[in-house]
This record gives C-alpha cells, structure tokens and sequence, in this order.
C-alpha cells in the first residue's frame, strides 16, 4: 500500500520549476493523508542550489544527486529513494523531461503510471489519479494496484505554497555508471522561458495571424503583459510561421491555463480538445459564427490586429496599477 | 555498417477529426460514425523509419510492430502501403485491458525476440496522450530513448537527434540499438501510392498471440497497475457572451471589463 510520496524536482539551473514546486506542496497534502512522508529528489548540476530554495517548502527530505547523466541520473536517483522509502507514489511534472523520467521509472519499479493527473484522490488507504482523456471528452478515474505510483502532474492545476520546513537535505553519492546518452549541445531558440503547458496565461494565434510576424511582436507582447506564453493553431504551425512547440491542440499539446486568449482561430475540434479545460477563454474573431464562439467565455468580434495592441496596453496599465 | 533492421511501433485510435461523444448510459465512446485510423504521431515514426531506410539503402528494413485487436489488420496494412517491409500483429483477447505497464510489457517482449537495431514510435496517441509509452518501452527493452526528435540521422553505429524542448532544442545521440521518439516536426507522412497499396497485400503481417511472447507476469485488464475505476463526462462549457466591437478601444475595453470582473487584472 502507497505510503510516502516522492516529488521529482525539475528545474532549470538550480531554479525549480513551477510544476516542482507544484509537485512538492501537493506531496505533503496526500503524504500527510496516507500518513507518510515527503521526499524530495533533485538532480543534476545546479541541485544543490534548487535542494535550498526547496527548503522553504513542505517536505521532509530533500534528496541530492550531482549525477549529471541525462534522464538516467534522474531515474536512478528516484529509484533508489523510492526503494529505500519504500512504497511510494511519485510525483513528476506532466513536462518532456518529466514524462521520460516518470515513464522509465515506473518501468524500473514496473509500477502503474498515469501522465496529465488533475487531481489525486486517497481513499481507504488506495491512490488514484484523476485525468482528462480524449482531449477533455472524458475524465478518467484510475486507482493504483500495488507498492508504487507515477503520476505526472499538468501544471498549474495544484498550487504551489511556502510553509517554514524542516527539511534535511541528504546527499545520494554517485553510482559511477556511466551514460548511455550524450548530450552534445542545446540551443535555445526561443526568448520565452516558460512552454505553453506550464504558462497560467496562454495567448494563441491561428491562420487569422496571416504570416509568421505577429507571433512575435503582437500576440508576444500581450502574452509578455500577462507574463504568459505564446500558443498557435496548427493552421499557424503548418504554414511555417512558429515551431510545433507552441502548437496546441490534438496534434500538439493540451493546455489549461487559468486564462485562454484565442487570437483569429477559428476553433475546430483539433483545436478545442487542446484548450478546452483552460480556466476561461476568451476569443477575439472577425467571424461571429467561428465556431470558437460556442465554448468561449467571451468572443469580441472584430479586428484583432487593431483590438490586439490596445489590449495590450490597457493590460500593461492595469498590471502597472497593481505593481 | 550492415543493414539495419528498424523497428516502428503503431497503434490505432479514433479518427482524430471526428467529434467524439460518449453515450451517457454505456458511458463508452460512441463508435457509430468514428473511424479507426493510424495514430498521426506514429505516421511521423514511420515516415522518419521510411526516409532514414531510404537513406541507408543498404538492405536496411522496416517492420510495422501493433499491439492491436484482430480487426485493426486494415489499419496495420495502410502502414505496409506506405512502404514498410513487413509487419507483427499482437493480438490476443487476454492483453485488451492492459494498462500502459502491460503494454510496454508486452510489445518489448514482441520487439526483443524481433532484436531491432533502431526502434521509432510517435511521442503519444491522440486518445490517451500519455507520452509515456516510449520511456517505458525503452527502460523495458535497456535501450537508450531519445525522445521527441525533430530529426534523426545514423552513422557509425550512432543514432543523433535533435530532441524538442521546451525553448529550443539540444543535440543527443547514443550508440545502437536505441529508441527513438518522433515529433511531427520531423517530416510530412507520405500517402499510401497505388503501387504501394498493391505491393502491400502480398506483405507478411505475421499474427502473434499472447503466448508467444513468453511472459512470466500478468498483463491485461488483471495485470494493470492502473486501474480504470470511474469514467465521467465533464460539463459542457456554457456559450459565453459575444461582443461585437464598434472599434478597436471598444473591442480591447471589452475584453479588459471581462478579465477585471474575473479578477485577471
């Protein structure tokens, strides 16, 4: 029977992701329910410093690996926290580096697995993930049989909190293996930090956008007042005008920020079934019968090349307000 | 370097275009008027597996690996008509059920008897969108998994990738045998030809039942380690408000009125 809980903290140079964190205080939540323990586990050049920022948050131990293999170096630190905790479930980030860590640990444990968990439910002792499936046509139930757990967690669903910890941080020694994989270089292409599922503000633009330009000057500086991210249509991504990162919808990622800024997309189902679980939509279309119109929250029908930059500045002053 | 032998992973799933209901009493999918089709992720893997084979041209092969019901034959031909050599179907009432553990379980025995030198597969399904079976299946097979590549090369008995993330991008690579994950970046499917459709029914699909895998553990509906317990449908997001903007002041005040009562701003 699950009983302790283990957050995997991803994180960029020693700064812990949201989701991390997300990961850490939703730990204790269901740790203190099962009547377990929280173990943090962080990897990789920069730990040491994303292990101190952890500190403020609720967990009990904070676990350290220098390891610097990719994904490898992280699922081998899991493992062994997890075998030495005994059962547990283990939260990741429903993030690319997440789910490939997650995935190959529960194949290690050969424990179930469940990827873009919304809720986690402890009933009698027994875990179960809660999770949209079919772009959000249905939400699935899924209960965890046996010792362990993964489950990968969607950002921004759980909140992220400080509490004073008293956590201890241990250091995990090195197993000298080495790696299979070899990282040769990475190139940062795009200025935004932060993807599109992780955003609490997502600004999306579609065909209506007609070339690649306003995704970076428009639709960049509305989503830059939120302090958001840029999303697009795969009508956008298929003419070329931003890269399949940014695409959501059934052939790229499904998202659910809190807010949802429709830019010129019409709204067909490949689309919706990416989006429809955001927080609140908002569309700004020439079109009043784009069928975006039936589950947005709000459709303004007019010029979003005109409507767009005066958004932008009326967010900017009121955001400017509140500073 | 001697041919390879690659390896592609397909599954079938509903067709992605269709508005997909779930009937409220059965509480299953509504199946009347949803085609099954290839998964698109998996076009891409096969597309990649396909140019890379052309690539090599040195004998190198392309086989078609599903674990699917006995019906999804069609489906696994349309992957024999675009061009890959041959094909394995697991089929076996006994694995419906399984959960994505019982899967890797199962297709990594399928695929080790098969030893593969490269292993394609999409990075998800567009039912389930986990991403999590390629992780699985690589740590199942002790293969290196190079994830969500843009694109994929061979040479000297190393895979290379640029592997998508989250700002850019970044250059991995890893001896052979290995796994690799496909993004749609990484090509445009080609369509089935003619020819391709004729050559097609005279490929070896070759039928494998549970058995024949030689599994020492339960996989299946009795052997998942998640369990589907409940399925509900959620509500229906209500129409909202339309505006029609005057100009464009109006149409921006519009917007910023509904995110201040929201408490966005």
């Amino acid at each position: 029977m699950i009983q302790n809980v283990i957050a995997f903290i991803e994180h960029a140079k020693g700064a812990p992701r949201r989701v991390a964190l997300e990961a850490a205080t939703q730990a204790r939540t269901i740790a203190d329910a099962l009547g377990g323990k929280v173990h943090a586990v962080v990897c990789g050049p920069g730990a040491a410093q994303a292990a101190h920022v952890l500190t403020k948050y609720p967990v009990d131990e904070i676990h350290v690996s220098e390891e610097d293999r990719f994904i490898e170096g992280a699922v081998d630190a899991l493992e062994t926290v997890a075998r030495n905790a005994g059962p547990s479930l283990v939260l990741v980030g429903n993030t690319m580096l997440g789910r490939d860590v997650g995935s190959r640990l529960a194949a290690r444990l050969d424990c179930g697995v469940n990827a873009d968990v919304i809720d986690v439910r402890t009933e009698g002792g027994a875990v179960a993930c809660i999770m949209p499936k079919l772009g959000g046509l249905v939400i699935t139930t899924c209960a965890f049989a046996g010792d362990y757990g993964v489950a990968a967690i969607r950002p921004n669903v759980f909140a992220a909190k400080e509490t004073p910890g008293t956590a201890r941080i241990v250091q995990l020694p090195s197993n000298g293996k080495a790696s299979a994989i070899t990282v040769e270089d990475e190139v940062e292409e795009a200025a935004a930090q932060l993807g599109v599922e992780e955003a609490s503000v997502v600004v999306s633009g579609g065909r209506g956008m007609g070339g690649p330009e306003p995704f970076t000057s428009l639709l960049k500086d509305l989503a830059d007042a939120f302090g958001g991210a840029v999303g697009a249509s795969r009508a956008a991504v298929d003419a070329g005008w931003i890269s399949h990162g940014h695409q959501v919808g059934q052939t790229g990622k499904t998202v659910s920020p809190q807010l949802y800024l429709a830019v010129g997309i019409s709204g067909a189902i490949q689309h919706k079934v990416g989006m429809r679980t955001s927080g609140t939509i908002v569309a700004i279309n020439k079109d009043p019968n784009a069928p975006i119109a039936e589950f947005a929250d709000l459709l303004v029908v007019g010029d979003a090349f005109a409507i767009v930059p005066e958004l932008t500045k009326l967010v900017r002053d009121a955001k400017a307000v509140h500073a | 370097m001697s041919a390879l032998k690659i390896l592609v992973t397909v599954k079938l799933v509903p067709d992605t275009n269709a508005d997909k209901r779930i009937d409220p009493a059965s509480k299953r999918l509504v199946r009347t008027g949803v085609e099954t089709v290839l998964n698109p992720f998996d076009e891409y893997a096969l597309e990649a597996a396909l140019q890379l084979k052309e690539q090599l041209a040195d004998g190198s092969t392309v086989t078609v690996v599903s674990m699917t019901p006995a019906a999804g034959k069609e489906i696994v031909r349309k992957a024999l008509a675009m061009g890959a050599d041959d094909a394995v179907m697991i089929s076996d009432d006994t694995l419906g059920g399984s959960d994505l553990w019982g899967t890797a379980v199962a297709l990594a025995a399928a695929i080790k008897a098969l030893a593969p030198d490269l292993v394609v597969t999409g990075t998800q399904s567009t039912d389930a969108i986990g991403g999590i079976l390629p992780g699985m299946l690589a740590e199942k097979l002790g293969l290196p998994g190079l994830t969500y590549a843009r694109s994929l090369a061979v040479a000297d008995g190393r895979v290379r990738v640029q592997r998508e993330t989250e700002t850019g991008y970044m250059t991995i690579s890893a001896p052979l045998p290995a796994l690799v994950s496909v993004t749609k970046s990484a090509n445009e499917p080609r369509y089935p030809s003619l020819k391709g459709i004729m050559g097609a029914k005279k490929k070896e699909i070759k039928q494998l039942a549970a058995a024949d895998l030689g599994l020492t553990v339960a996989v299946g509906t009795d052997g998942a380690k998640a369990r589907l317990t409940e399925l509900a449908t959620p509500p229906v997001r209500a129409k909202g408000t339309v505006v029609q903007a005057a100009d464009a002041s109006a149409g921006a005040q519009a917007v910023v009125d509904f995110l201040k009562e929201r408490k966005f701003l």
